[in-house]
């Protein structure tokens, strides 16, 4: 990786180059490239009833949330022919859960998963569902394919828990990646062979947290029933599809425009610096599905 | 994982009531180090590495019908610290536990001696409210020393030394989440250095003070010389520049400290506030490393 120092002064600069857009989302600063290859397609997908309540989501609106999702990705009518473009019955397959406990990836979304998975023929003993332990799981030590599935929350180190973030516990020191507000996430995407693993993101918005205190960074008070899916082959377009939500979040609660602290600037980076894949709107295509009221995006 | 065997441990086991309210602890807690802390809290755990934190213990109170409420004991090691970490997060409305304590949205916050407190409701009603605030109070009257803040805090020039929003740390991860001076770790910050950045908000400007304070002379020197060609490379004879954004940044080096202001709207404001910190220090002598 080449990169600079990056300094306040060229924060400021880039500040002065693009004053009505974040400094991170323009990339600027970093000299980078803008992705040249075509629009991401992302789907956001909500159903006013995909939870019986906040902790507990509907198993069966969930599953039909993702198989509609997955299907418009793939541009396929039956889900099942969607999910023959993502796994063959001889792959193994690592399901990369989040078990945060105040917002987890929820049993029902792995469940949607793995349903999906063994009707497109891949053997049950050739699927796991992990998060911390991946690196000692044998299922994910010899995985084919790999699904990433995780909520969408404000996070006191990143600004954002992402997609991209996600992929932490594949690493064996984890405060190696915790330098300038985790700018470099995406790096690990690479650096251990999980970008062209990675065939499916799910970005679970149920109930997102938009603002958080104390030291668990959590209060129910900005938790809300969002009741969401965004999915995509790109996981930075699903990530800043879903930071812009929070950040529309955040504006109607606070009134006012309050910038994450610290700023979730590895989503950009992660296409600026590190060509992971698109953040930029203009870059996605974004297809919207189900229950649009206060959508926010 | 878990070392419930240690003499921190054990003695953190004692701070904690084994009931507030009508919710009941329980015992034993959760007692994470710097290397475990990751598999319990997901975000702000490297703000307590960050601190030189020693052990955490967490107990968790339930009762029927009302939301958990969790203590988190931090032993910091020194009270400095436990006054830093406090001052990470500032906001709230004053607890009235200790001196420095706050309350927001069922999480109250404080430091006393060497720990700092954290005690949350997973759920807000008032009987929690109540609860969270007789459990803080029983904590706190458990630990006999009041501990001090740090005596940098002494050194804070007029009108910042005022400031409610103070904060107090080693490293430059912590420095770039209050205030983003360089990707980089020019100004040679570690866990031992002290750093006091104080955020003034004026007529809706923030002015921002950070005051150094390093092991040695030459060291304060050289962070001071490398974070004018990182960041102030058009600097003029009193190192003072005027950014990108229209406002003055001036940084000063005296001794083992170092003084940035940014955000100055004024050349002439950074300098004095530069010049009234100098006059602050306590005289050198020779030979010798200037105490506070």
């Amino acid at each position: 990786m080449n990169k600079k120092n990056f300094t306040r002064r060229d924060f400021l600069k880039a500040a002065a180059a693009t004053p009505l857009a974040g400094v991170w989302k323009s990339g600027l600063g970093h000299g980078g490239m803008q992705n040249e290859e075509e629009k991401s397609r992302v789907v956001l997908i909500r159903d006013k009833n995909a939870l019986v309540s906040l902790k507990q989501p509907d198993a069966g609106a969930i599953q039909k949330m993702l198989d509609d999702a997955v299907a418009t990705l793939f541009g396929e009518k039956n889900v099942n022919d969607a999910w023959k473009k993502i796994v063959e019955p001889s792959d193994i397959v690592g399901i990369k859960s989040n078990i945060w406990r105040f917002i987890p990836t929820t049993t029902e979304v792995e469940q949607a998963i793995k349903k999906r998975l063994l009707g497109a023929g891949v053997i049950g003993e050739n699927i796991s569902i992990n998060d911390r332990s991946v690196r000692s799981d044998p299922v994910f030590q010899k995985a084919t394919i790999l699904i990433n599935a995780r909520p969408m929350r404000s996070h006191h180190w990143s600004g954002v828990g992402s997609l991209i973030k996600n992929y932490i516990t594949f690493t064996p020191n984890w405060p190696a990646w915790h330098g300038d507000s985790c700018a470099d996430l995406a790096k690990i995407w690479t650096d251990f062979s999980l970008k062209e693993k990675t065939k499916l993101n799910i970005l679970v918005m149920l109930t997102p947290l938009f603002h958080g205190i104390g030291p668990h960074h959590y209060s129910q008070k900005y938790v809300w029933e969002y009741r969401g899916l965004i999915v995509g082959r790109d996981p930075v377009a699903v990530d800043a599809t879903g930071l812009r939500i929070i950040e529309a979040k955040r504006r109607e609660f606070f009134g006012e425009d309050r910038p994450l602290r610290p700023p979730a600037k590895h989503i950009f980076l992660a296409d600026t610096r590190h060509k992971l894949g698109n953040s930029r709107p203009e870059k996605i295509e974004l297809i919207k599905l189900g229950w649009k009221e206060d959508i926010l995006i | 994982m878990h070392n419930k065997a240690d003499e921190t441990a054990a003695y953190l086991e004692k701070l904690v009531p084994r009931q507030a309210g009508k919710w009941k602890a329980e015992i034993p807690g959760d007692v994470y180090g710097p290397e475990t802390i990751f598999d319990y809290i997901d975000g702000a755990g490297e703000v307590y590495r960050s601190y030189n934190f020693k052990r955490l213990l967490a107990v968790r109170y339930a009762k029927s019908g009302g939301p958990d409420i969790v203590a988190d004991i931090f032993d910091m090691g020194s009270s400095e610290d436990a006054f830093g970490v406090f001052t990470h997060d500032v906001e709230g409305r004053k607890a009235g536990i200790v001196n420095d304590s706050t309350y927001k949205g069922g999480l109250l916050s404080f430091w006393k001696d060497r720990f700092f407190v954290s005690v949350y409701a997973e759920g807000e009603t008032e009987e929690a409210e109540k609860a969270v605030l007789e459990l803080g109070k029983k904590i706190a009257a458990s630990i006999p020393q009041t501990g001090e803040r740090p005596k940098i805090l002494s050194l804070l020039p007029d009108p910042f030394e005022r400031e409610k929003s103070r904060h107090y740390f080693h490293t430059h991860l912590i420095l770039n989440y209050h205030f983003y001076v360089a990707e980089e770790n020019i100004l040679d910050l570690d866990n031992k250095t002290e750093c006091l950045l104080s955020v003034r908000e004026k007529s809706g400007s923030l002015y921002i003070l950070l005051l150094v304070r390093y092991g040695d002379r030459d060291r304060a020197r050289r962070a001071f010389e490398r974070f004018l060609e990182s960041c102030l490379p058009d600097a003029d004879e009193q190192n003072a520049a005027r950014t990108e954004d229209g406002l003055w940044t001036a940084a000063r080096n005296k001794g083992p400290y170092l003084m940035i202001i940014f955000n100055s709207p004024e050349q002439k404001f950074g300098l004095d506030v530069l010049d009234r910190w100098e006059k602050m220090l306590p005289r050198e002598k020779k030979d010798h490393e200037p105490v506070v």
